[in-house]
This record gives C-alpha cells, sequence and structure tokens, in this order.
C-alpha cells in the first residue's frame, strides 16, 4: 500500500486514525457510551418485560435510599473494603518481604502464593464453600486446637460476611505480593546495608526502609484492591446469593438482583450510579490523605 | 419450534427424552430443539422472553406463574383447547385445571403436581416404638423429640426426629392448617394474621428446641439427603424424594403419611404448567408437543417416573396412583392442598426468603419480622 | 543469620505455603475420592479407595465438553484481539502525534476509573438492540479490547529508542509496515504480559457470561460449574474434579510464563 502525504504531520494523523479506529469504536460501544447511557437509564422505569419505559426523574434514587436492603447493601460493602483492602495490602507487602529474602526455592514459593490469585473465582469459592460447611476443614481444625466451632460459616449471619472476606484476602494477596516484589527490587541494597551497619533487626528494616519505600506502589495496590472490592460479586453469589437474611448482599450483588433477576434497569442502573459515586470518593478521598509521593 | 425445561436431575431428563421420543414417532413432521436450562429458571426465562429469544413452548413454575400473566407475556390457550379434541381439557383435577387462569382465560395447562407430605423412616419408628406417624402437630412435636438422640453416646445428637428447610414453602402447609393464608383473593396479606404467627411459632419451636434439623446444619444439600443419611427420622417433602431415595439410599425403608393436621388438615400443592409464549414463531407446533406432552400417554410417561404426579384424573385413575402405598398419600393429599400463586412482583419471594433466614439464622422475632416483611412486600403487589 | 533464626524463618515459610497451597490440595484429594461422603473426618488424605472415576464422570455426564470448547473459542479470540488491539493503540499514543491525543488519552485514563458494574445494564441493552444476546459475540465483542493493556504497550513502546523510527522511516517504510516488521517483533514480552493477563482475565471471566448468557450449550466452564454448585452440591468428588479441570489450564500458562507475569504487574503497577 502506498499513500502520499504532504507532510509527515499529515501522515501520522492519518495512520493514528487507521490504528486507533478499532480499539475506539469498540471501547465507545461497550465503555463510553454505555457510561453516558446508564445516568440516562436510571432517571426512567425501564423494565425489561414492559415495553412502555416511562421517564421518571430521580424517583428511582428516591425509592433507592428507602430500599432497606440498599442501605445493608451499602453498609456491607463498607464493611468488606475496609476489612479486606488494609489486611490484604499488608499481606501482600509481608509476603514480597518474605520473597525478597535470600531463600531456597524462590520460583516454587512465589507459585504457590500466586495460584489462588489466577485461579477462577469459581474454583475457590467452590473450594471454600466446602472448607467453611459445618462438618468442612475449618471447623475441624479449629477443633484440633480445641476450638469446638459447630457453625456453618457461611448460613451465619454473624460469620458469612468475613468468611467471605477472608478468602478475598486469601486469593489477591498473592497477586499484588508480586506488584511489591517489583517495588521491593527496586530499593537499593545499600540502604538495607546501612541499616544494619546502625544495628537495625529485620523488623525494623521492614517498617523503616521497606514501607516507606513502595509507598507508591501501595497506593496504586490499595486503589486497585478499594475498587474490587467494592465491586465483589462473584463468592457472593456463588457461595451465599447475598444470604442469609441480606448478610452478605453487596452492592454490585443488589445491583445484579435489581437488574437481572427483577429486571428492574433503571432502579439497577441508578444503584450501580450510586456505587461508582462512592467508588469515586473514596478513590478521591485515598489520593488526599494518602498521597503516593510523600516520601 | 423450541421447547425449553429446567433440569434438576438427570433422571429427570431421561424421561423427558423419552417422552419427546414418543412424540417423535407419532409426529415426525414436527421439528423441534429441547434445550434445558440447569440454574436460575426463572431468571433465564424472564430474560429470553424481554430479549425476543423465548423458546415457544417452556415449564412455568406455579408461583411465579401470577406475574408472568401480569406482564402479558403467554399466549391465550383457549383457542388451543377448543379445537384439539384429543386433548379433553375436562380430564383435569378442577383444581389445576384452572391454575392458570387470568381475567377468565387459560394461560397454562398444569403438566403435573407435587404436595408435601411427611417421609418417615420406618426402621427408626420401630426402634422407638411408634407404630403410626404423627397425627397432628402435638404428635409431630412429640414423636421428633422420642426420635432425636445421640446413638453412638459422644454427647452430640446424630439423629434428628425430623428435618426441615429454613424456606418459607415449607412453612406455608403449617400456616394453612392454622387457617391462616399468604395473601386473599383480594391480594391482602395476611402474615400478621395470629394464625400466620402462630404457625411460624411453631414452626420454628421445632428447630429451636432442637427436635428439627435443617440440612446446613449437618453439611447436607437438602431434606431428603438428610434422612437418606440416616440423620432424621421424618422430613417433609414432595416426591421427587421418591426417586432420589430409589438412586441413594435404596436400603433405608420409609413411609409417606400425609402431614399431621394443626386446626384443619392442609398441604401445599406445587404445580408446575406447560406454557406458549406469546411471540412464539411456531405456536401451532408448540401447541402439538404440548398435546402430547401433558396429554394422556405423555403425562402417564412422565408421572410414572415418581418425580410428579399426575394432574388427569383418567390418568391417576388408569395408572392406580389411588391404590399405590406411596402415591396413594399423594393423591389424598390433593382434597386439601393449597395452591402456591403468590400476586406480588418477585422480589416478594427473595424477602419472605430472607425473613426465613432471619428467624432461623439470627433468632428475629417472629411478630415483629412478620409486621416489617408484610410491610415491604405489600409495595409490590401485582397490578 | 543464625540457625535459630533461619528455621523460624522457613517454618513462616512453610505456613503459609500451607495456607495458600493446603485448599487446592485437599481439592485434589477429594477430586480422586472414592467416597462420596467428603466429611468423615479425620478425612483420608490419600484416598485409600482412590479412583478417576469423578473426572470420567465429569467429561460424561456433564456437558463439559461444550463448555470446554466455549471457554477455549472466547479465550483465545479475546486473547488474540487484545493482543493485535492494544499493540495497534499503544503505538499510536506512544509513537504517532495527531490531534486529540492527549484527549482521548486522558479519556481513557479516566475511563478506567470507572467501576465495571455501572456497565452492565446499558451494555446488555446494547447487545440486546442488536440481539446478540445468548451468542457468542455477546460474550466476545465486550471484551475484544482492554485499556490497561492500551496502557501496558504504549508503556513499551515508549521504552524504545527514537532511532529505530527514524531509521525506518529513512528506509521508506509506513508506519503500518514499521510498526508491523519492527516494532511487534520486538515487543515479545510486553505481547506475552498481555496475552497472559487476557487469557487469564477471560478464562475466568464470570460476571459478564452470567448476564449475557442463558442456556446451558452457551456456558462456560465457570459458569457451568458455578451453575452445577446448587444442582450437585451433595457431589463433591464429581464439583471438585470439574474444578480442577478448569484450573489446569492457568495453571500451566502461569508456571510455563511467570516470568511475563512478573514484569507486566511490575510495568502496569509502577506507573499507572
Amino acid at each position: 500500500m502506498k499513500l502520499r502525504f504532504s507532510s509527515v504531520k499529515q501522515e501520522q494523523q492519518v495512520w493514528a486514525m487507521i490504528f486507533l479506529f478499532a480499539p475506539l469504536l469498540l471501547l465507545g460501544i461497550f465503555v463510553f457510551f454505555p457510561i453516558v447511557f446508564a445516568f440516562v437509564v436510571s432517571f426512567y422505569d425501564w423494565n425489561l418485560l414492559i415495553p412502555d419505559k416511562p421517564f421518571v426523574g430521580l424517583a428511582n434514587y428516591s425509592e433507592l435510599f428507602k430500599d432497606e436492603v440498599f442501605i445493608i447493601s451499602i453498609k456491607n460493602t463498607i464493611i468488606y473494603t475496609i476489612g479486606v483492602v488494609p489486611t490484604q495490602t499488608f499481606a501482600a507487602l509481608f509476603l514480597a518481604f518474605i520473597m525478597n529474602q535470600k531463600i531456597k526455592g524462590r520460583t516454587f514459593f512465589r507459585i504457590a502464593f500466586y495460584i489462588p490469585a489466577i485461579t477462577s473465582s469459581v474454583v475457590t469459592s467452590i473450594i471454600f464453600v466446602w472448607i467453611y460447611s459445618k462438618p468442612g476443614l475449618l471447623n475441624y481444625l479449629l477443633a484440633g486446637i480445641g476450638i469446638d466451632a459447630q457453625i456453618d460459616w457461611l448460613t451465619n449471619p454473624n460469620t458469612v460476611l468475613p468468611s467471605i472476606m477472608m478468602l478475598n484476602i486469601w486469593t489477591t494477596s498473592g497477586f499484588f505480593m508480586v506488584s511489591f516484589l517489583a517495588g521491593l527490587q527496586s530499593i537499593p541494597q545499600s540502604l538495607y546495608e546501612a541499616a544494619k551497619i546502625d544495628g537495625a533487626n529485620s523488623w525494623q528494616q521492614f517498617w523503616n526502609i521497606t514501607v516507606p519505600m513502595v509507598r507508591p506502589i501501595t497506593f496504586f495496590v490499595m486503589v486497585m484492591s478499594l475498587i474490587g472490592c467494592f465491586q465483589v460479586f462473584d463468592q457472593i453469589f456463588i457461595m451465599s446469593s447475598g444470604g442469609p437474611d441480606n448478610a452478605s448482599t453487596t452492592m454490585s450483588f443488589f445491583v445484579y438482583q435489581n437488574s437481572f433477576k427483577y429486571f428492574k434497569f433503571g432502579f439497577g442502573a441508578a444503584s450501580a450510579v450510586v456505587l461508582a459515586c462512592i467508588i469515586f470518593a473514596s478513590t478521591y478521598l485515598q489520593k488526599k490523605y494518602f498521597p503516593s509521593e510523600a516520601y | 419450534m423450541r421447547f425449553t425445561s429446567w433440569q434438576s436431575s438427570p433422571t429427570e431428563e431421561k424421561v423427558i427424552r423419552s417422552i419427546l421420543k414418543g412424540f417423535d414417532t407419532k409426529h415426525p413432521e414436527t421439528p423441534y430443539l429441547y434445550q434445558p436450562i440447569p440454574g436460575n429458571y426463572s431468571e433465564k426465562i424472564q430474560l429470553m422472553l424481554g430479549t425476543g429469544t423465548a423458546p415457544d413452548l417452556f415449564w412455568l413454575k406455579g408461583y411465579t406463574s401470577p406475574s408472568y400473566l401480569s406482564f402479558n407475556v403467554l399466549k391465550e390457550l383457549d383457542d388451543y383447547i377448543a379445537s384439539d379434541a384429543s386433548f379433553d381439557n375436562e380430564d383435569f383435577f378442577p383444581v389445576f385445571r384452572n391454575a392458570f387462569f387470568k381475567d377468565g382465560k387459560c394461560y397454562g395447562i398444569a403438566k403435573d403436581f407435587n404436595v408435601y407430605v411427611l417421609f418417615y423412616n420406618s426402621e427408626m419408628f420401630e426402634e422407638a416404638g411408634l407404630e403410626e406417624p404423627p397425627a397432628d402437630w402435638e404428635e409431630l412435636y412429640t414423636y421428633s423429640k422420642q426420635l432425636t438422640k445421640d446413638t453412638d453416646g459422644d454427647g452430640k445428637v446424630d439423629q434428628y426426629g425430623l428435618v426441615i428447610e429454613p424456606v418459607h414453602e415449607m412453612l406455608m402447609p403449617f400456616v394453612f392448617q392454622n387457617g391462616g393464608q399468604f395473601h386473599d383473593e383480594a391480594g391482602n396479606l395476611g402474615l400478621t394474621k395470629p394464625a400466620f404467627i402462630e404457625a411460624t411459632e411453631f414452626y420454628l419451636k421445632l428447630y429451636k428446641d432442637g427436635v428439627a434439623t435443617i440440612p446446613t446444619d449437618v453439611g447436607a444439600g437438602w431434606n431428603g439427603d438428610v434422612m437418606g443419611r440416616q440423620q432424621a427420622a421424618m422430613a417433609i417433602s414432595g416426591a421427587w424424594a421418591i426417586p432420589y431415595f430409589k438412586e441413594n439410599y435404596p436400603e433405608m425403608k420409609y413411609k409417606v403419611a400425609v402431614l399431621p393436621k394443626g386446626k384443619q388438615a392442609a398441604t401445599l400443592a406445587f404445580s408446575t404448567a406447560f406454557v406458549i409464549a406469546k411471540e412464539a414463531p411456531y405456536p401451532d407446533d408448540a401447541w402439538k408437543l404440548l398435546s402430547y406432552m401433558a396429554g394422556k400417554e405423555g403425562m402417564a410417561e412422565w408421572t410414572q417416573s415418581g418425580i410428579a404426579l399426575p394432574t388427569r384424573k383418567s390418568v391417576a385413575e388408569e395408572n392406580k396412583f389411588y391404590e399405590h402405598p406411596i402415591y396413594g398419600t399423594f393423591m389424598e393429599s390433593v382434597e386439601f392442598a393449597h395452591l402456591y400463586q403468590i400476586k406480588f412482583m418477585e422480589r416478594w419471594s427473595d424477602e419472605m426468603s430472607a425473613t426465613m433466614q432471619a428467624f432461623f439464622y439470627r433468632d428475629a422475632p417472629v411478630k415483629e419480622s412478620l409486621q416489617k416483611l408484610e410491610e415491604k412486600i405489600s409495595k409490590y403487589k401485582l397490578k | 543469620m543464625d540457625k535459630l533464626k533461619i528455621i523460624a524463618f522457613y517454618s513462616v515459610l512453610l505456613a503459609f505455603t500451607a495456607l495458600y497451597l493446603g485448599p487446592f490440595l485437599f481439592s485434589i484429594s477429594i477430586s480422586f475420592n472414592a467416597d462420596k461422603d467428603v466429611f468423615e473426618w479425620p478425612i483420608e488424605f490419600f484416598p485409600s479407595n482412590a479412583t478417576v472415576d469423578n473426572y470420567i464422570a465429569v467429561w460424561e455426564e456433564l456437558p463439559f465438553s461444550t463448555w470446554l470448547f466455549n471457554s477455549v473459542f472466547i479465550t483465545l479470540i479475546q486473547t488474540v484481539t487484545n493482543i493485535f488491539f492494544s499493540a495497534l493503540a499503544g503505538f499510536a499514543f506512544a509513537r504517532l502525534s495527531f490531534k486529540g491525543k492527549n484527549f482521548i488519552f486522558n479519556l481513557l485514563l479516566s475511563s478506567l476509573m470507572i467501576p465495571g458494574i455501572i456497565l452492565l445494564v446499558p451494555k446488555f441493552i446494547v447487545l440486546n438492540e442488536f440481539g446478540l444476546i445468548n451468542s457468542y459475540a455477546g460474550i466476545i465483542l465486550p471484551g475484544l479490547v482492554g485499556i490497561t493493556n492500551i496502557f501496558l504497550m504504549k508503556q513499551f513502546f515508549e521504552t524504545i529508542p527514537k532511532d529505530l523510527d527514524e531509521a525506518a522511516l529513512i528506509d521508506g517504510c509506513s508506519y503500518f509496515k514499521m510498526f508491523w516488521k519492527i516494532f511487534l517483533p520486538i515487543s515479545k514480552p510486553a505481547l506475552a504480559a498481555v496475552a497472559i493477563y487476557t487469557f487469564q482475565g477471560s478464562w475466568n471471566e464470570f460476571l459478564w457470561p452470567v448476564i449475557v448468557t442463558v442456556s446451558e450449550d452457551m456456558y462456560t466452564l465457570p459458569l457451568g460449574m458455578a451453575s452445577l454448585r446448587s444442582e450437585l452440591l451433595t457431589d463433591w468428588p464429581l464439583l471438585m474434579a470439574g474444578t480442577i479441570l478448569i484450573s489446569l489450564p492457568t495453571l500451566a500458562i502461569f508456571i510455563y510464563f511467570q516470568k511475563y507475569f512478573v514484569q507486566g504487574v511490575a510495568s502496569s503497577g509502577l506507573k499507572g
């Protein structure tokens, strides 16, 4: 193919259009347009099965905040996020710190910690349904150390959410470990050596050198983890269906149920918009009070 | 033409395929595609109706039928019934013949029915010196207590008298027995009436007093599973437990009885309908298949599998359902069975389930919770 | 480090390893168990009546092969298109100057912050308008290109010295030829990272197929297994055998390509 161009600039312009055409078209249809459209739908009483879709203004939003299940779902989602994000981040950093030591069989351990992260959520959920069931592994192990729990972890309203939170920490800490590992390897070894000369032990090295040096990564990890937690769905869908008594209904599960079980698209879209706003607000707050460039 | 059903067991699918084979030999001129849906059936069907991808013919769960009728997505069947001489609509038991009506028009044919009965392990009964199944609530409670024991002496109960499930369907027979109901003809909810509250309290007492268990407490999937594993002497279930026991626990000796009565005898009837989508591209062919599967031949074969019972009088009589030691009990229960069709938008069911879970797992106060539930559900009344 | 410290260190390490691998080991053990009651404690970790029947049953009694085909088909298409499209777009952003570049790039950047959940209903309505619910196109189309992948490629291309384009341009290469003949061949690590991420993401994807598929013959493996969760609630050995089979491809790919995984995380993680 030979094309003639009057200038390099024009040539680049044309090629950029060709290069970007397909990707941007797809993103336009499946990302940009839907973002706008979600707001539009949220102002309508839009039911899949009813052809008539009247404009209702803010009615979906006002109904939403009167909906007890929605309020519970916000509460559950916040508990979930607050419980998971810091624990997960810390666990990931800790694992990375261990992995960054001179150890034998590092590749093996790295794979071991990473496997939960690359495994399908369906698989890990099914395995943990077995572990958490009343006659399951967890109660057996607890009995082994003298705790006769006799709890069905997933049907007990007090334990269902923490149980799923633990699963989430377990699956994704290995993923974030790799993020940290990359950062740890870029910390100059001389810093540690200097600390050693000053007599710092491993824990002090971890706390005084590692933690501050990986602060930008910590920020990234926390933002990613937060966005993920706010949208937790698969595990809820498979393990508890939001029950018992909505004790594990999260916002994304609420969005799903209203949109694709009751087919109230307008109402579902409105709840998704609220969720998006909460996510935006919290990442903004995180940026403000936990700047990544502090050190 | 496409036909869709759910699929709750491999046995069920086998029988359906065999009936379809019968249809093929009789009507080789009518091609169709059978597409079963394994999970989340109601959601998927609604999704298909809403996206114009619905099958021509499909099963409809009885208790969700009012909302489908209100959405106006089903085809009216009266003309087909009238013009199909071989169909014989009068053969159906009246309670099922009129089960899927709206504004005096028929939209669904009850393909079969099921009722809750009491399954009991006759060996455990013998061992406890009990001869007859419990006849009323009081006996249900005392028998359950008598049958609850620690068989291996480790201080933990490993045989419960009864297994129940924390679901609203299973509570309803008790409500009906106590003279209560979910809602009346006009759609006024009855959840806060004393009859409803008392029945709920009794149902919970069985569990709270430790004479009944629930499947998750023993790591089981459902009632039949618990009874099969010898962890409960009695279970409330429908006929679907019969093929399950036969396949998984063939050695277990059990009998069935009508549910113990309260103020009156009552049980819950489930009935599934064949319906044709309003926008079906091949409604005539769909009717042909419907007419065969819900006809005498198809229904006889379907109900012989033991999963469900016939809604046609002739099929019940010819196949000796009344005389059968087990199925006879189901036929007997029809007399006092209540259909479960709730005229509210589907969210009522999730709200009600949440409340049931709150009773079982949170010790929620009965009266207050039911009052709250009634308030919530009343918003979802179908117009 | 003295001996005691080393022992302590390795015990911590091994405890963590047990924590992370244990659930999988149990699931493997159960999948080979002929006994359907998997709650007999203490469970035999190496079942005395070991069998492969559960794996055979997965193939014979479940529509496993259909789901496998769907999963493979969908994953392959999405992986290939993601590699291609993200490389194209990444190249444009890294190497070409054009009007609106900053605007478009910032648009992409900010839409990364949009939670996917908000897109569900509108995406569904759009696909329904095209009649694509419960079709391969419906499952595949929204995942043909990912913004994160575009960033990854852009960042990689930016590390390539400018001299390379100039030399190519002097030789009379068109931009496409330059992209195809020069940039792609030296981008293998980045392309591999994109490929592996997309593969893993689309192999494990759950939410979107749940929404857009209706009939069993369109299910992917995770969806199929999840739908069996309620049906086969008590047949744990069969369920576990299925879950093990689903996990094998991602595991194999990860072990084989793990250095790309790490590079990918590192480069996407350091600067957004």
